[in-house]
């Protein structure tokens, strides 16, 4: 018999425990659920979507912030005079007559008819007192400086769902952080529908989205965009950029691209002005790709500045291809901060020859060249080194003279920035903090990525492309008393599997004040028609934005 | 045995005070709605508000509307600069 009490006593203890565990499942782990719905029953239940977090320049004026703006919608069996309505709506709302009358023509309680109406308009519907015609509100991004910085903020569209979404730039890689939690808002009523008391507002888990605090520095930005705009208008190029860094951190400074569009309005652009050339477009650099080759054979000791080049009296044959300077001309037992001075391109044939391809595979590496910057911004492309088998004798010859090699202008700008910064190489980026929907800010702190040369490497490049600035081929345009550091470029565009002579992309890279670098900026001018040198069209603009540069922060010339 | 009653007595007393304070605020409370519900829409009144003169005032003190307006108004870019270099004597002839 005793086993019979038991089986029975067991089994009951194990339906009491099925019943608790069923209790603890409804009561503990879906005690919040089921209390959510039970509110919905008595009160009204409201999707708060939070606002999206702004982006501000560095002196905290937002360069994308929101505003409100309002959903005029209708309700077709409510209205009385159709005709008449229609008219009125239409005219105030600019609207087609006949997309407003189908409208409202409609068997439903509500459609809508107009969104992103302005306050301004909505008041004057509602003095209007239309029947059937009512307003809800929305938030959309609102850009005061219209146009500015459009490539690097990037725009804010649609998902499929329908909501909210950044793309591009700072809008699609910060997406996320900037788009916050959506919450749930209950408001509880009363028999009458008045909201009580002590059951209002709950609402859950409805976070803000964190605002941006860029490096950028608004007034930069602007003078860069003009410069550009003016230069590529001037120079007769399709197009151009800029991008100015600040050597010691990796700040970006100022990014502009030129055409650009209008973020408010980015559907009516095309497709391809979204993009950030800066960085995801791919361009053999040229002959601002020469300090980045003539440091590294530097660093290993291979070359020093008094080495005399002993195959620059002539065009040079390698691999079969006749390899000629830009300009036809030849010095023979040039140095090489002659070299650099006069873009010789059978000299750097010469230092690419001695660093040879494990030794420029290893500092471009270095450099940073053929991988990510990981810039904070989306669309950065990179087209990675092929590995050191597949290199041939004319792939390190043209290599050395920038040529046959694709970069990302923000490589280039970023391997330049290790040359000033005594050859410490810094991560680029574009937000300096983040700020969450508390206030509190959280700093980005700056990373160091490599370090590609010594810093008596560096300083020794630096005075090379001082003298180059003074006498090479655009001392015209350089300021005078300043020590400024950089190098001219002019690349052959690939078309159709040879270089066209007549199209080219012309461009300068330097940093200012040489000895103190307060910032490093790349100038490229994408097919100028009045010249097709950098010396003659990019280097003006360089030379003009930094004359404004070093004005802007209080540097004076020596005078010297 | 009369504390046990009295502290009982008391106890109940206690309940049915309570109970009365709680209708008692309850009554107060339940009209409350409406009043509240006003202030909330005087705040969303407010916020609104707040996030127009935002806009106007970007919009306003933006560079592009600056630099707009100052070429309007006849304004150039200054492009010659002035610099002093070292320490210049205070009156030459003196």
């Amino acid at each position: 018999m005793t086993w019979r009490y038991r089986f029975v006593f067991l089994g009951l203890v194990g339906l009491f425990l099925l019943v608790v565990l069923r209790l603890f499942y409804w009561q503990v782990v879906k005690a919040s659920e089921l209390s959510l719905l039970g509110q919905q029953q008595y009160g009204t239940t409201q999707t708060i979507v939070p606002q999206r977090g702004e982006i501000e320049t560095s002196d905290g004026f937002p360069l994308a912030a929101n505003k409100i703006s309002y959903l005029v919608f209708a309700n077709p069996k409510e209205i009385v005079n159709k005709d008449a309505e229609t008219t009125v709506l239409a005219s105030t709302l600019q609207l087609d007559i006949a997309s407003v009358s189908a409208s409202l023509s409609l068997d439903r309680f509500w459609v809508p008819i107009a969104s992103g109406i302005d306050s301004g308009t909505k008041q004057k519907l509602e003095q209007m007192n239309l029947p059937g015609v009512g307003f809800s509100n929305q938030y959309q991004r609102f850009y005061p400086e219209a146009s500015m910085a459009a490539q690097l903020l990037g725009f804010v569209g649609k998902d499929s769902a329908g909501n909210d979404k950044g793309y591009s730039g700072l809008e699609g890689f910060y997406d996320r952080l900037l788009s916050g939690k959506e919450g749930l808002a209950v408001e509880v009523n009363d028999a009458f529908g008045k909201p009580i008391l002590a059951e209002m507002n709950q609402s859950s888990g409805e976070t803000d989205g964190a605002n941006l605090i860029l490096s950028v520095d608004r007034s930069i930005q602007f003078l860069v965009e003009q410069k550009l705009k003016d230069g590529v208008e001037q120079y007769g190029a399709t197009s151009g950029m800029v991008g100015i860094m600040d050597p010691k951190t990796g700040a970006i400074l100022a990014m502009a691209a030129y055409p650009n569009f209008d973020p408010r309005d980015y559907q009516d652009y095309s497709d391809s002005l979204y993009r950030n050339p800066f960085i995801s477009d791919l361009y053999e650099p040229g002959s601002t790709f020469k300090p980045l080759v003539m440091s590294a054979a530097m660093d290993a000791k291979l070359v020093t500045p008094d080495t005399k080049c002993d195959n620059c009296a002539g065009s040079v044959s390698v691999g079969g291809y006749s390899l000629e300077t830009w300009d036809n001309k030849y010095f023979p037992n040039t140095n090489m901060v002659e070299v650099i001075q006069h873009s010789d391109n059978t000299g750097m044939i010469f230092v690419a020859q001695k660093l040879k391809v494990d030794g420029m595979i290893n500092y471009l590496g270095k450099f940073g060249i053929g991988d990510y910057t990981g810039i904070d911004l989306q669309g950065e492309v990179s087209s990675p080194l092929k590995p050191e088998n597949q290199w041939y004798a004319v792939d390190l010859a043209t290599t050395g003279f920038g040529q046959g090699i694709s970069v990302t202008p923000i490589e280039l700008l970023d391997a330049t920035a290790a040359i000033a910064n005594g050859g410490v190489r810094m991560e680029p980026h574009v937000v300096a903090a983040v700020q969450d929907a508390s206030g509190n800010t959280t700093q980005i702190q700056p990373k160091v990525l490599d370090t590609p040369v010594s810093a008596g490497t560096a300083k020794v490049m630096t005075e090379i492309m001082i003298n180059a600035v003074n006498k090479g081929e655009a001392s015209w345009a350089r300021l005078k008393g300043y020590r400024i550091a950089g190098k001219t470029g002019t690349a052959s565009i690939p078309v159709s599997g040879h270089y066209d002579p007549n199209q080219t992309i012309a461009s300068f890279v330097g940093f200012a004040p040489a000895d103190n670098p307060k910032f490093v900026m790349l100038v490229i001018l994408n097919r100028p028609t009045v010249s097709i040198y950098g010396a003659d069209t990019a280097a003006p603009i360089f030379f003009d934005i930094a004359k404004s540069l070093l004005n802007y922060y209080g540097i004076s010339p020596d005078g010297n | 045995m009369k504390k046990q009653v009295l502290l009982i007595g008391i106890l109940v007393l206690i309940v049915f005070g309570l109970s009365l304070v709680r209708i008692y605020i309850s009554n107060q409370v339940a009209t409350s709605g409406v009043m509240l519900s006003q202030i909330q829409q005087q705040v969303d009144a407010y916020k609104m508000q707040n996030m127009l003169l935002a806009e106007n005032l970007y919009t306003k003190s933006s560079l592009t509307n600056i630099a707009q307006e100052a070429s309007n108004e006849g304004y150039v870019e200054q492009k010659t600069d002035f610099v002093l270099n070292g320490q210049a004597p205070v009156a030459y002839k003196q």
